[in-house]
């Protein structure tokens, strides 16, 4: 996974190493840029995401979106030429503010900020994540503390330690703050019908679905959670020929008949929780790759992390919204009980209605923002799970990979037609909301 | 969110749940009862250290003083090790004493397992450890000494928590697997250092003669091995090597089953063969023939729901498909969450073992509970489980009704005849805290029947036999195996509880494949089984 983001961290502790090995003949690498450090500490929040119980998609999303926006009003201000997002965010602000005419160092800015975000965003996390966690801190203030005035250490590392924490206040009231036993419920009462979702996995935790109220947290750009609720799927029918029945049988033969590289696409997009990063974390790593591309300067890579966390956030809080408006069937409950008791999807079926596709939603509105910043037809190549065993692939624009991330869900058996096709326009329409902030002076 | 915070505490406020709805059905099995007998015992070790012990703390229980009852190895872990040896009687209470100088009183020890490595007829330990790993020779009288270098085993210097042994067909020597977890030295980023598992087989082909052992051949890949078990899984006459893995650090891993034939490389089942792409905390492997068809049921420990395996297809002459269908869900056995204590968080699972407690002709299975160390988002209060096979095969949870539901934080477990009483007693490690005993005083436990193979010249114990019994019109299948469990095992009589019946009928298919003819002995009785040979009684002398 995520080769760039592990670089990134050996080439910090290779950095380190020089540093402290200085002896008599002291020899200092170059100081880390501020996105540098960034880039760091990603690499270890999308480890912490893979690593950390509780986080389901829809949670690391909020934690990405909040991590985002932390970074970018760290640095926001006129030697950024970013505008505060205050006003712009749904119920952000009073937003801690340098001292005019004050020095600041904004690598240390940013990395007091992400230490204090990550460490009560990942609080939850086990002992290795904790370990981790401290000596990810310890030898990164050592490093972008080094040879700076202290004054203007102490100055800057109280600044983004202010800034995580007003941001991680404004947090606590959204309503995802808490999620316990994983984020399923232990009460909750399913709808009854044939066209309602039922459990589809023998895990006796998963017998209720992942975080019903999640569509009911506030979201970030879009006013609230329902602003971009899709019209009802298919109706529900049992019948040969209808319309439920075809977007059925076209899961049931294509799951039937898939090509190597159908199975590929499936396994690449999988972005299973506690295997991966999840799909929100697969976007922000593609955000990364293509930064570290174009070497892209500290502006443009606060704007990216923002913008794409809250795109995938309030991905997930409306693709939830409709979820659980229409509490739809999965198609393995549906194929088994009318077309086929046999059949087995490629993926394992998560644990929450269907309708819409979430990775469907949450790559479409990663694609517009990304979009809107790189181009429209900005190719670039994804190498997220290499370290896992699946080879890079290439697409020739943000779209293209959005739309064969909601394809995979096909090919993976979890997801009917409509869920895909539809969760791509509510992506967009999500999209559109971020993609509205303002970000440059 | 605030609805569920509400359901939440509302939960909180109920009194400790007891047989949960979710819990198999009737009918109750007989109910087993234990006591604790920890503060007489004499036992004092804790399994101590900070992350690097989060896993680790098996047991090895074993006779090294060749007076049956069985002595036992408790770890700790940054601290020394300890040896005690049982100084019960026959159905007193448990009484141990700690041994001194045997030898094996090493610091870094996750774990250790008793095997015969040089069929000498004095049991060996094969120690793992934070470091390097150690086969200790036994000198007799619970005495042992290094025999690395005697037996060219290099022991690494990784961190190694799970282990498993087999005598390959025409080898007079074993072959050892040791599985190794996470580089040690990769502290910042420890996910995907998982380190090569070894396997150390004879430095002689099959056929000839061996004293030592081959440098350590890497089975590779590998994914953070917790449990081992060398299996006959489709009774094909080689065993195959399973390994469970566990998911929080490997990157592209999965559940493992290698092909281990004689003279040949290793080499991985793969999903062409029905081998199914799981992904789990894989810690504790538990095998047993649960449904009487002559091959083994495998439970899996792992976080929040455990898995309990069956085949999809039964094998034919030793072929078939190796895939499996979780039946946990269906058999009652999920064991996902405590079922006392009012914690609601999903469990955590280590040491796993099946024994039957109540003698009622039914393997019952344990597991060891503990949070890793401090995970908000399993249980804190996690009490081991007992899950007692009721007479439809389904599992019933009893370990509160049975007196061994501990709170702390427990890892590795031996159930294990201590008194030779005829019922299994039981022992379990805990993180930062001392090992707990009990005795098992089950009032209505039903008749026994305990058996030791020795067979002549190499793998004396016979490591890679069957022991069958015939009752209630169904044969009983048990494996001799060494490995599974969690960073810990045991050598000497594998105990058969046998109901109501007072005649045992019973045969041993030893590993070679040669079946004894079956043969009738009291219940209640310790017997010596040797190949072809009437089997002879054994009574312990006090």
């Amino acid at each position: 996974m995520l080769k760039s983001l592990k670089s990134a961290v050996s080439a910090f502790l290779f950095a380190l190493l020089v540093v402290v090995s200085a002896g008599a003949h002291e020899v200092r690498a170059e100081r880390m840029a501020p996105q540098k450090v960034l880039h760091t500490w990603y690499g270890l929040v999308l480890e912490l995401v893979r690593h950390t119980p509780n986080y389901s998609p829809p949670v690391a999303s909020r934690s990405f979106a909040y991590l985002g926006v932390t970074v970018y009003q760290a640095v926001a201000g006129p030697h950024t030429g970013l505008t505060s997002l205050e006003g712009q965010l749904n119920e952000l602000k009073d937003l801690p503010k340098r001292e005019e005419g004050a020095v600041y160092d904004d690598a240390i800015v940013l990395n007091a900020a992400m230490t204090v975000a990550t460490k009560e965003l990942f609080n939850r996390t086990g002992p290795t994540g904790q370990h981790a966690f401290s000596r990810m801190s310890e030898k990164m203030h050592a490093a972008v503390s080094d040879g700076v005035d202290p004054a203007v250490t102490e100055r800057s590392a109280r600044f983004g330690e202010a800034m995580a924490k007003a941001i991680l206040a404004w947090a606590a009231s959204d309503g995802g703050a808490t999620v316990e036993n994983m984020g399923f419920p232990l009460e909750y009462k399913l709808k009854t019908g044939p066209a309602y979702w039922v459990p589809t996995s023998l895990i006796r935790q998963q017998q209720l679905p992942l975080l019903p109220d999640w569509g009911r947290n506030r979201p970030f750009a879009m006013p609230k959670g329902s602003a971009c609720r899709l019209p009802a799927p298919p109706d529900y029918s049992e019948e040969k020929g209808s319309a439920f029945y075809r977007e059925a049988e076209e899961v049931y033969t294509t799951v039937k008949g898939l090509t190597p590289e159908q199975k590929a696409i499936a396994r690449f997009w999988s972005d299973d929780p506690m295997l991966s990063p999840t799909p929100p974390g697969h976007w922000i790593s593609i955000g990364w790759q293509v930064l570290d591309a174009e070497q892209a300067d500290l502006p443009k890579t606060v704007d990216v992390m923002a913008r794409l966390g809250v795109a995938v956030a309030d991905a997930f809080i409306g693709c939830w919204d409709t979820k659980f408006e229409f509490n739809l069937i999965r198609p393995i409950s549906y194929i088994k009980r009318v077309i086929d008791p046999k059949w087995e999807p490629l993926l394992i079926t998560p644990p929450f209605p269907e309708y819409p596709s979430g990775h469907s939603t949450q790559s479409g509105a990663a694609a517009v923002v990304l979009a809107s910043i790189f181009g429209e037809k900005h190719a670039f190549s994804d190498a997220t799970h290499e370290a896992d065993g699946l080879a890079a692939r290439r697409y020739d624009s943000f779209w293209q990979a959005a739309e064969e991330a909601a394809e995979s869900r096909l090919y993976g058996g979890i997801h009917f037609r409509s869920a895909i096709v539809r969760g791509l326009e509510q992506g967009k329409c999500i999209g559109a909301h971020v993609v509205a902030l303002k970000t440059r002076m | 969110m605030k609805r569920q915070i509400l359901v939440f505490a509302t939960l909180l406020l109920l009194p400790a749940a007891h047989a949960p709805a979710e819990d198999a059905p009737v009918p109750l099995p007989v109910k087993p009862h234990f006591v604790e007998e920890t503060a007489s015992a004499g036992l004092s070790t804790r399994y101590e250290g900070d992350w690097e012990y989060m896993v680790g703390g098996g047991v090895s229980a074993f006779d090294c003083d060749d007076d049956g009852y069985p002595d036992m190895l408790l770890p700790g872990g940054k601290d020394k090790a300890a040896l005690y040896r049982n100084v019960s009687t026959r159905g007193g209470a448990l009484r141990f004493e700690p041994v001194k100088e045997s030898g094996v009183e090493v610091d870094s020890l996750l774990g250790s397992y008793p095997i015969d490595i040089d069929s000498d007829g004095i049991t060996d330990l094969v120690l793992l450890r934070l470091g390097e790993n150690i086969v200790m020779r036994g000198k007799g009288a619970c005495h042992f000494e290094r025999a690395n270098e005697a037996w060219n085993f290099k022991g690494g210097a990784e961190w190694s928590a799970s282990f498993a042994a087999t005598w390959e067909r025409g080898s007079d020597w074993p072959t050892l697997a040791v599985g190794n977890y996470i580089d040690p030295k990769a502290d910042m980023l420890p996910w995907g250092s998982c380190t090569d598992n070894w396997l150390h087989r004879p430095d002689q082909p099959p056929g000839h003669t061996s004293r030592r052992f081959a440098d350590p051949l890497p089975l590779k890949p590998s994914y953070c091995a917790l449990s081992m078990l060398f299996t006959d899984w489709n009774r094909s006459g080689t065993p195959s090597l399973r390994v469970s893995n566990d998911r929080e650090y490997y990157k592209g891993g999965r559940e493992q089953m290698w092909h281990v034939e004689p003279g040949k490389p290793p080499v991985l089942y793969s999903e062409a063969e029905g081998w199914k792409y799981l992904r789990i905390w894989g810690m504790g492997i538990a095998s047993y023939d649960l449904d009487f068809d002559g091959y083994p049921e495998y439970f899996l420990t792992s976080m929040a729901d455990n898995k309990l395996q069956t085949l999809v297809e039964t094998p034919k002459d030793g072929k078939g498909p190796a895939a499996y269908k979780d039946v946990a869900f269906a058999k009652g056995a999920t064991a996902h969450r405590p079922y006392t204590g009012g914690d609601w968080h999903p469990s955590t699972a280590w040491h796993t073992e099946f024994q039957d407690v109540n003698n009622d002709g039914r393997a019952d299975l344990f597991i060891a509970k503990g949070n890793v160390a401090e995970m908000p988002d399993f249980a804190a209060k996690d009490p081991n489980n007992l899950l007692v096979q009721n007479e439809k095969g389904n599992f019933v949870e009893m370990g509160l009704e049975a007196g061994i539901a501990s709170m702390k934080v427990s890892r590795g477990a031996a159930l294990a005849d201590f008194n030779l009483d005829g019922k299994v007693d039981l022992v379990v490690t805990n993180r930062w805290s001392d090992a707990e005993i009990w005795r098992n005083d089950t009032p209505d436990a039903g008749h026994f029947a305990a058996f030791r193979l020795r067979q002549p010249g190499a793998n004396r114990d016979g490591i890679g036999s069957w022991i069958e019994i015939r009752k209630d019109g169904h044969v009983m299948h048990r494996e001799i195996t060494i490995g599974g469990g969690h960073a810990g095992g045991q050598l000497g009589f594998t105990h058969f509880g046998v109901g109501k019946d007072e005649k045992v009928e019973f045969r041993v298919i030893w590993p070679d494949g040669k079946a004894d003819a079956w043969q009738t002995v009291d219940a209640d009785g310790f017997y010596t089984v040797a190949p072809g040979k009437a089997a002879e009684t054994w009574a312990p002398s006090r």
